[in-house]
């Protein structure tokens, strides 16, 4: 493979490209969809397919390849030139890289249990427990759709500056989504499993925990109020920190989204949010689903502090941002396979832990409300942000009371990381997928946290 | 290295005999390729081209009622050969299916229009970048506190084609040309919303200039924003508002796995008023120009143009070949297979082009009869509405206040919440400035009565 690589990275350089890399791939992926416990189709593919991305005269020519074939790489390489140098007329501030480090090295997966050995029949058997197992909990839950995939393959990552890197993907992914209804009320539940270990992770996070936690939250609800809107004090669980830290903060941080005028821009070195508040953008947890040893631009991924103490200290960058902001890149950039350029993601982002108990964090609030888990969540550029939570709870005087569904949160991001006032000492960290115009494996988490005001939307 | 329309179904026909020969009691072979070309501007320059090249095949083979699907994107007859016994070995490893009828029989397909232009074809790299600095210097012109955070002009070829073991062989090609961009406004002290303009057609017939003057007249517009009291208000919905809205939520409650699967507020409800008068709805697989249009659907089913909701009664819901096979009716061509790549999936269930009957008025008159409200151009959060009740709770950035018949300033962080059927229920009118995004094909749509928590 290196040596066909070389030849079209060589034909890039004679076309007039300053920088090329290529990006090959082998993937294997399963795939299957469990509706109500009827498996729609066990999906088994190959792709193989090469990424091509130049910079000539300071702008960039990408070209994804469905193939190996060597006259089409060829091809495509000199037409990313081509298109790049016919783009570049137009270019005021022409782009350049940061410097780093090159490396020789490959990466191979070691699962203890690996999904290309595990037979297709066995993943099925997994659907059904899950699906099994949600139905018999509670004859009130109507619909359950299982999902499953595990990608594996190869990433083969050459530059013209010397970098050459084989590495295994491996990935486990598997959703459940149940419903529930009573006369007219309808209640919805989702949840994700993600890991880059191994087939494994479903002996942690077996068919019967996952049921039950997902139907108990589709039944729970069926009895739920909706929300009062208007402004209130909230206590928020790890689940919902981390998407909250992920979409309403995080994004701001993605180094390309600040220079595209995120409201982070003019605020780096400065106080975003109360001293309680430290976030890290971390792609070195072992097995978790944001991990990864080198970024699609060849760079090691690291542990990255975006906010110490309250303070911006860092943001996430690519080789392009990086000179930009004369920083260092951070092993941030990464494509979902070769048909996409590779772009600054978010790893395994979290709130660092702190010193409250939950008792304590719910102790002085008379009446707000407790958000445990989220259906979703988006940011703008501006930093209004909205979470969507499936499970919630009123906090009356100090303890958890009556459940409430179809809540959510939205608010400035700044201003509410201001109103963070006090931090629990507990962790999670949970796997989810990152939508940025392509997908990426992520995880988002942290400990339980109060916040004094968050504006909740409700139907009351 | 493209194949033409003979290489591909004589691909797909051998990898449907290479199943059978398996053992598979029937078979079916999807192919898609897409070829793209654009050039992106980020952060006020043009920055970038991209071009991709992609093809591949997707088997589903039967046996003893098991469905199994493999697919690969080498398009080499070994290749095919070696899926279309994969898809056969994953049906056996797979569980019989009661419920599984038979892949469509062979159909008549409707001609379809205005979904293919030679023009698009032949762009070269050169006008792509001269319609991108086109857009891009309009929309600077306009206001110096307009930033260009990105955009693009793009260029798209697709062919699909489809055979099954019931002599269907179909094959059919669209072109597609757009240009988008996204803008904010910057003052001293504030930022606003991203805001974005596009353009996107079947033909050759995209208009950059009004996209740029657009994006950045909205952005500029979305500065000074204030925040408005809680209470109930007349909402005008833009089309990508209404759109975010309706397709966590509406679409999905019509498609019949939803409704097969207690999914679905809507199930029993055919023939009931579920909105109001002023509401009509065709899923119209063959709308001419449509940016959803195709000859057949995503397992071979003629498009046709199915009529949702009339006058506000519920008529029918969106079935593909297994749903319908399931209830003992037609399938109304609605199956559909999407992602970056197509051939990786199997069919499910989407709208094609989901139009909601333009109304008579202007956008201006629509506006003019509205002493109080808030027009709303995107929605934030869509995504976690309840799919099953229709419950959402989103945040409306960018949005305008409307007041005594004129469009204001913005609107800072509302929310809106409710359900989209009590939105549906409440539409009091539609404009005539109909234009598609994504499945959806509308007007700006008038309601009444919606819950605005403001500050």
């Amino acid at each position: 493979m290196k040596e066909n690589l070389t030849k079209i990275i060589e034909l890039g350089l004679e076309a007039g490209a300053e920088y090329v890399e290529i990006r090959a791939q082998k993937l294997f992926r399963t795939m299957l969809t469990m509706k109500d416990g009827v498996i729609e189709a066990a999906k088994e593919g190959l792709e193989n397919g090469a990424a091509i991305r130049v910079l000539a005269n300071g702008t960039w020519g990408f070209a994804s390849v469905g193939s190996f074939n060597k006259t089409q790489l060829a091809e495509a390489v000199e037409k990313a030139c081509k298109m790049a140098k016919a783009t570049s007329r137009k270019v005021k501030v022409p782009i350049k890289l940061a410097e780093t480090k090159t490396f020789e090295d490959k990466v191979t997966s070691k699962p203890r249990k690996n999904p290309a050995e595990t037979p297709l029949a066995e993943k099925i058997q997994l659907a059904s427990s899950i699906n099994e197992r949600v139905f018999s909990y509670d004859q009130r839950i109507k619909s359950c759709t299982v999902d499953y995939l595990d990608i594996m393959g190869t990433n083969y990552f050459i530059n013209n500056e010397g970098t050459y890197i084989e590495q295994d993907k491996l990935y486990v992914w598997s959703r459940i989504l149940a419903t529930a209804k009573e006369g007219e009320i309808y209640a919805f539940a989702r949840e994700e499993i993600g890991s880059t270990a191994g087939f494994e992770v479903f002996e942690t996070e077996t068919p019967q925990i996952v049921s039950e936690r997902i139907a108990k939250r589709a039944v729970e609800q069926l009895k739920a109020k909706t929300p009062k809107g208007g402004i209130f004090p909230v206590v928020i669980g790890p689940n919902v920190v981390g998407v909250f830290v992920h979409e309403a903060f995080g994004h701001l941080a993605e180094a390309d989204l600040t220079l595209s005028g995120s409201v982070l821009m003019d605020k780096i070195g400065k106080k975003v949010a109360s001293d309680v508040v430290t976030v890290y953008d971390d792609g070195t947890i072992d097995g978790a689903f944001g991990s990864f040893k080198y970024d699609d631009e060849g760079v090691p991924a690291q542990k990255t502090l975006l906010i110490e103490n309250g303070r911006v200290v860092g943001l996430m960058h690519s080789r392009e941002t990086a000179h930009k902001f004369e920083a260092a890149p951070t092993g941030n950039v990464r494509a979902e396979d070769f048909r996409y350029e590779p772009i600054i993601r978010m790893r395994n982002t979290y709130m660092a832990p702190r010193d409250h108990s939950f008792e304590e964090l719910l102790e002085d609030i008379r009446f707000g409300y407790y958000l445990k888990s989220f259906r979703g969540g988006q940011a703008n550029l501006d930093g209004t942000f909205q979470v969507g939570i499936q499970e919630a709870y009123e906090i009356v005087n100090g303890e958890i009371g009556a459940p409430v569904r179809n809540a959510s949160i939205s608010g400035n991001t700044l201003e509410t990381l201001k109103k963070v006032d006090a931090v629990g000492k507990d962790f999670e960290l949970w796997p989810g997928r990152c939508g940025k115009g392509q997908i990426a494996f992520i995880c988002d988490g942290g400990p339980h946290i109060r916040v004094r005001e968050v504006l909740m939307g409700g139907a009351r | 290295m493209a194949l033409d329309r003979e290489e591909i179904l004589s691909l797909c026909e051998k990898a449907v005999k290479v199943a059978e020969r398996h053992g598979a009691d029937e078979a079916e072979a999807y192919f898609c390729q897409t070829s793209r070309t654009a050039v992106g501007i980020e952060r006020g320059q043009l920055a970038k081209s991209v071009s991709h090249i992609d093809q591949g095949l997707g088997i589903r083979a039967v046996y003893n009622k098991a469905v199994g699907f493999a697919y690969t994107n080498i398009v080499a007859e070994k290749a095919v050969e070696e899926t279309a016994g994969k898809a056969v070995n994953s049906a056996k490893a797979s569980q019989p299916d009661k419920d599984w009828k038979g892949f469509p029989d062979k159909r008549c397909l409707i001609n379809v229009e205005e979904t293919f232009d030679g023009k698009i074809l032949e762009l070269s790299s050169e006008e792509l970048v001269n319609l991108a600095t086109r857009m891009l210097d309009t929309a600077l012109e306009m206001d110096k506190r307009v930033f260009v955070t990105d955009g693009e002009v793009e260029s798209v070829y697709a062919a699909k084609a489809l055979v099954n073991s019931y002599d269907v062989s179909n094959f059919d090609q669209g072109t597609f040309a757009s240009c988008g961009l996204a803008t904010l406004a910057r003052d001293v002290n504030y930022v606003t919303p991203v805001c974005f303009e596009w353009d996107a057609k079947r033909t050759f017939e995209i208009n950059p200039e009004h996209v740029g003057r657009e994006a950045a007249r909205l952005a500029v517009s979305a500065l000074k924003a204030e925040t408005v009291p809680t209470k109930p208000y007349t909402v005008v919905f833009a089309q990508v508002a209404m759109q975010l809205l309706l397709s966590y939520t509406l679409i999905n409650a019509v498609k019949a796995d939803y409704v097969q699967r207690e999914q679905s507020a809507l199930k029993g409800k055919i023939g009931e008023r579920i909105a109001s008068e002023n509401v009509t709805v065709f899923d119209d697989g063959i709308l001419k120009g449509g940016l959803r249009t195709w000859r057949f659907d995503d397992e071979g089913m003629e498009r046709r143009r199915t009529a949702v909701m009339e006058k506000g009664v519920l008529k029918s819901f969106l079935y593909d070949n297994y749903r319908a096979k399931k209830e003992g009716v037609e399938s109304t061509g609605n199956a559909y297979r999407g992602g970056a790549a197509p051939y990786m999936e199997v069919p499910a269930i989407e709208a094609t082009n989901f139009r909601f009957a333009p109304g008579n008025k202007s956008a201006d008159e629509l506006v003019s009869e509205i002493d109080s409200g808030i027009l709303v151009y995107f929605l934030q959060g869509a995504h976690s509405s309840n799919p099953v009740s229709g419950e959402f709770s989103v945040v409306a950035v960018p949005s305008w206040r409307i007041e005594k018949g004129e469009i204001k300033n913005a609107v800072k962080g509302a929310m809106l919440s409710g359900t989209v059927f009590d939105v549906l229920k409440n539409v009091s009118a539609l404009a005539n400035n109909e234009r598609q995004v994504g499945a959806l094909v509308a007007p700006w749509i008038r309601v009444e009565n919606v819950k605005v928590i403001g500050r």
